[in-house]
């Protein structure tokens, strides 16, 4: 079967660029997540994982900004990837937008929690 | 905004290509439910240490390693779906036909598979060496 190609117009707004959004961060998630689990779930595991791991890991500045980076884009990426699967068994217009607020402030919430602990955090006295 | 997308042979809800949209879905769901878990219990380390030993000893136990062996299944495929689908979306619209997709899947799930096994054996084993320690 061939099919062609034909540009359908889509209005400009909030969906289109979320549209976009999740495919852009997905390729950076991609990289980011994976190297992510790769380290931390199959080369070093759980068993080894405590505080003194955590004080080690974000001894300097790169893991720290790696872990924030991931934190913003797979939360983003997650959390509106929920709006999107909840938006197709919710209908009505203003269980909509009570949906996209209260998605929206979990958002927040971690990640203000998440991004705080990265950064504020210091190794426990030895 | 414009974009191209197929104007026939799209996908339809059947086959391959709906499972690995069903699967694509239920898997972020997964993610994103142990995420947000994730993202506290680890905040923990400056909010509240006693209480991420707490969680960290918890994470430990059989159940959750089986979990986790999951978890790592579901972030593969979703990662490489997630490609696919940017790939066919952004780069090559034309490749949304059945054919094409039913035979994407189908490799997608043959990739996952190849990079999963060998990370469940490595944490498969990672459980047996901490059983009853």
């Amino acid at each position: 079967m061939t099919t062609q190609t034909k540009q359908v117009e889509v209005p400009q707004g909030w969906e289109a660029f979320a549209w976009k959004w999740m495919r852009y961060s997905g390729v950076l998630i991609f990289i980011l997540a994976w190297i992510h689990v790769l380290i931390q779930d199959i080369l070093v595991g759980v068993y080894q994982i405590d505080i003194n791991y955590v004080a080690g890991r974000w001894n300097g500045g790169f893991w720290r900004v790696y872990d924030f980076l991931l934190l913003f884009f797979a939360f983003s990426h997650g959390m509106n990837g929920t709006r999107q699967v909840l938006t197709d068994y919710i209908h009505s217009a203003g269980a909509r937008r009570a949906l996209n607020w209260i998605l929206l402030i979990l958002w927040a919430i971690v990640v203000v929690i998440g991004t705080i602990a990265i950064f504020a955090f210091t190794p426990p006295a030895a | 905004m414009s974009f191209k997308t197929a104007s026939e042979g799209y996908v339809r809800y059947q086959g391959l290509g709906n499972w690995a949209f069903v699967l694509h879905r239920l898997t972020g769901l997964g993610v994103i439910l142990f995420l947000i878990i994730h993202v506290l219990d680890t905040a923990a380390v400056y909010f509240s240490p006693a209480l991420y030993a707490d969680a960290v000893s918890l994470y430990r136990s059989p159940v959750f390693g089986l979990g986790e062996i999951l978890l790592v299944l579901s972030v593969i495929y979703h990662g490489l779906n997630g490609l696919r689908i940017i790939y066919f979306d952004m780069v090559n619209p034309n490749m949304w036909t059945i054919e094409v997709n039913r035979k994407s899947v189908i490799w997608t799930w043959v990739i996952t598979l190849v990079l999963w096994l060998p990370a469940a054996v490595v944490m498969g084993s990672h459980i047996l060496e901490h059983l009853g320690g």
